[in-house]
């Protein structure tokens, strides 16, 4: 396949044009309308650009022997596996003109996966429109205080998840203050560079906002709620009513690992508050886009399952052939997320998911919704004696969206 | 003790352990040297179809991929200074529970001539995913008059006050069991690592190529000493050629010895593996196998067994050597053509071999010769 290789500037004003694009699918959202243009029409547009943008992407679409300039359908995107953020550079600009980089988690072998950035604009409008939607859109009236289990966005520069969380409450949050702090629109970061959790001052934002009789925001990775749940004890820290937690990621070997549901469970009671106020999110590094369980807005929404934005597909494919399995079966999630305009529009993790649908078919946002269900990392080595496995050889990684 | 199958866990109980005066070495070579015999009995009765098939289900190898482990690579002509040498590193103790892995099936024969060196007492766990071979070799054993040997199928650890531990598999098997042993036993852990090959900028691309495919295809590449890493000296052309060469031998080696069943998430990780190196460097792949060629200075990256290679390019020997200085701690051979340029790259722990003898290592101790360190061993 002979593609054409763009110069510089083509490639800042496909981009440009690109993400105006994806922005305007987010607006659409935003105000309850239709997305703006088809899905695979803006997916294909950019893996076309990305192929002639990205030197890795255009060999790996060689090797899958897909031409772009025919593609139609954004099943048939080749995914660039998430292993590739970790060795290559996956941007379609040079380091100079990607001020932003977002990073996983560092091992003593692995590299570190590194997602570059020419502007954060697009990821950042996307974050905050699904992020409310999911999280917070009955409070749109208000600043929400926010309390997040992690290092401020200046002692984690480098991760995806703080820069969220800083973004939704630039959006709709405010600080949760401790009482001797003044109020400011940036989110109360209650662990330190050094993993400390800071429960003195947790104590005080919730006791504020119990005083004051404001619903709290409650943002964190499993991991660190799990070190509250050991920190805590048979304590509790009653939130306000109305409050409301999110909690992402993996563990990483950095905690004793609990089962979801009962995470869920010692989280509801430590809060108290009701286990469908606790949502669980799916992100990565690799990706711009978030997805989160339905139970706060849906009634009928089983936890377990992660609802998509109208710019964001996640398609369990065959683990082989990468082709999309049967309807309700596993397979490994191939993302395709419109919001990675300049790094890689289809991304191929090592998660296993399933397909889950609802009373009116998989796509979710509707009564009873559908959408995906994440049943953790493909395991390595389910059968290997003394051959090392990759993931023993980095000492265990999970579900990365770098916390850093 | 000499249990089928047993209905209760495995459970010794102090007074059972009879005392006895020790073996002088030549009586334990004698042992070793009985299970020697029964292993080639063992080969011989797998000329039969029906046992050769036995093994094949349950090694996950093909028909003719068990053949070639029994007739290549199972320890059955041993010069007597490596049987000494065996039986030195096993030292001595009043019993030995062994706790085999999968995959390299031959393997539980020098784990049983190990710990059989070590003790006249041996018990030995099967993996309960690759038994057919451990429970074929320890019942031919005993029947031929080897009565310390027996064999259970499940142990309750926390039971054992004696003697030694011998484990094989993954660290966190190791682990398990070194928690929950009485502190007076030793556990000694051979956990999982990985061969790594390096070229010479004098090899002949062919000729190493084909060798190399030798200590690929054996066991699918699933033992400790199975080279996954290649690191090839000279410039991104000699790669290219190599990893040409390379394609062609697993192609042809495919007929000869067709690869056996590869498990769905081993499956998964190829695939991921071969796009990562389709979108980072260059990849030589046919149906059974795969070959990563890396640029220069990429970070590390192992591929899946299964026959897969990550092949690293290297300008030079201290090159090779910083290229692989991130996998140091599990390396367990290297084989190279230039056996200056294997030790200079070896650990000091790591056999080396030539080309096409990484996985015929002389019974002469555990293939594995990681020193012990503070987890390995208490």
């Amino acid at each position: 396949m002979r593609v054409e290789i763009l110069s510089e500037h083509e490639a800042l004003e496909t981009s440009a044009a690109l993400h105006a694009r994806a922005r305007a699918h987010v607006t659409a959202f935003e105000h309850a309308l239709p997305p703006p243009e088809p899905f695979e029409a803006l997916a294909c547009d950019i893996a076309r650009f990305q192929a002639r943008a990205v030197e890795g992407y255009r060999r790996l679409c060689d090797a899958r022997g897909v031409n772009v300039a025919n593609l139609t359908q954004w099943e048939a995107l080749p995914a660039v596996p998430t292993d590739a953020f970790k060795v290559a550079r996956v941007s379609a600009f040079a380091e100079s003109q990607t001020p932003t980089v977002f990073r996983t988690s560092g091992t003593t072998v692995g590299a570190r996966g590194q997602h570059w950035f020419r502007t954060v604009s697009t990821y950042e409008a996307a974050a905050v429109a699904f992020g409310r939607y999911w999280l917070a859109r009955d409070l749109a009236a208000r600043r929400v205080p926010v309390v997040v289990l992690g290092p401020s966005p200046e002692e984690a520069p480098d991760s995806s998840l703080m820069h969220m969380c800083a973004a939704f409450v630039a959006a709709f949050g405010r600080q949760a203050s401790a009482s001797d702090r003044p109020r400011s629109d940036r989110a109360t970061y209650v662990i330190d560079a050094n993993g400390t959790l800071d429960l003195s001052t947790f104590d005080s934002c919730i006791a504020q906002s119990l005083a004051s009789g404001e619903p709290m925001l409650v943002l964190g990775t499993s991991f660190a709620f799990v070190h509250l749940v050991d920190a805590v004890g048979k304590d509790t820290f009653a939130l306000p009513a109305g409050s409301r937690v999110m909690q992402t990621g993996g563990y990483k070997g950095r905690s004793r690992e609990v089962p979801a549901d009962v995470l869920r469970g010692d989280l509801a009671r430590i809060f108290d508050v009701d286990r469908r106020q606790i949502v669980a999110e799916y992100g990565m590094t690799e990706l711009s886009s978030q997805f989160y369980e339905q139970t706060i807005f849906e009634p009928d929404a089983p936890e377990g399952v992660f609802a998509e934005p109208p710019w964001a597909r996640v398609v369990p494919v065959h683990p082989d052939t990468l082709l999309p399995v049967a309807d309700g079966d596993v397979g490994i999630a191939k993302v395709v997320d419109l919001m990675n305009v300049d790094s890689a529009v289809a991304v191929l993790t090592q998660d296993r998911v399933r397909r889950v649908r609802g009373r009116h078919g998989d796509r979710n946002h509707g009564p009873n919704p559908g959408g995906f269900e994440l049943l953790g990392r493909a395991p390595g080595a389910p059968a290997r004696g003394c051959s090392i496995a990759m993931d023993e050889l980095l000492g265990g990684v999970g579900v990365d969206q770098a916390l850093s | 003790m000499t249990v089928d199958r047993l209905s209760q866990p495995y459970s010794p109980r102090p007074d059972q352990v009879p005392v006895r005066p020790p073996r002088s070495l030549d009586e334990r070579v004698a042992d070793v040297q009985r299970l020697q015999r029964v292993a080639r009995s063992i080969a011989d009765r797998a000329q039969s179809h029906a046992f050769a098939q036995v093994l094949a289900v349950s090694s996950g190898l093909s028909l003719e991929g068990v053949r070639l482990a029994l007739a290549h690579h199972l320890e059955l002509d041993s010069p007597a200074e490596d049987l000494v040498r065996l039986v030195q590193a096993a030292g001595d103790c009043e019993r030995v529970t062994v706790v085999l892995s999968a995959n390299v099936f031959v393997g539980a024969f020098r784990a049983i001539a190990l710990a059989r060196a070590a003790s006249r007492h041996v018990i030995v766990r099967p993996s309960s995913r690759d038994f057919a071979f451990a429970h074929a070799f320890v019942d031919a054993a005993i029947a031929a008059g080897d009565l310390g040997l027996s064999r259970v199928d499940t142990i309750d650890f926390k039971c054992i006050m004696h003697g030694e531990v011998h484990v094989y598999g993954r660290d966190e098997t190791i682990r398990a069991i070194r928690a929950e042993v009485d502190r007076g036993v030793v556990v000694r852990g051979h956990g999982t690592g990985l061969g790594v090959a390096v070229i010479s900028e004098a090899a002949d691309p062919t000729r190493a190529a084909k060798a190399l495919t030798d200590d690929v295809v054996a066991f699918d590449q699933r033992g400790c000493l199975s080279p996954r890493i290649v690191v090839c000296i000279g410039d991104e052309a000699r790669a290219f050629s190599f990893a040409q060469a390379l394609d062609a031998e697993l192609r042809a080696a495919e007929v000869r010895v067709p690869r056996g069943t590869v498990p769905t998430e081993e499956q998964a990780l190829a695939t991921h593996y071969l796009a990562t190196m389709a979108f980072a460097g260059r990849v030589w792949a046919g149906p059974t196998h795969g070959i990563g060629v890396a640029p220069r200075a990429m970070a590390p990256l192992l591929p899946p067994p299964y026959r897969h290679l990550h092949l690293a390019t290297c300008s030079s020997d201290a090159e090779a050597e910083a290229a692989l200085a991130p996998f140091r701690p599990v390396i367990t051979c290297v084989g190279s053509d230039a056996r200056a340029l294997a030790a200079r790259v070896a650990p000091p722990w790591a056999r080396q071999a030539n080309l096409g003898k990484m996985q015929r290592p002389p019974l002469d101790g555990p293939v594995d010769r990681r020193a012990p360190h503070a987890d390995a061993e208490r």
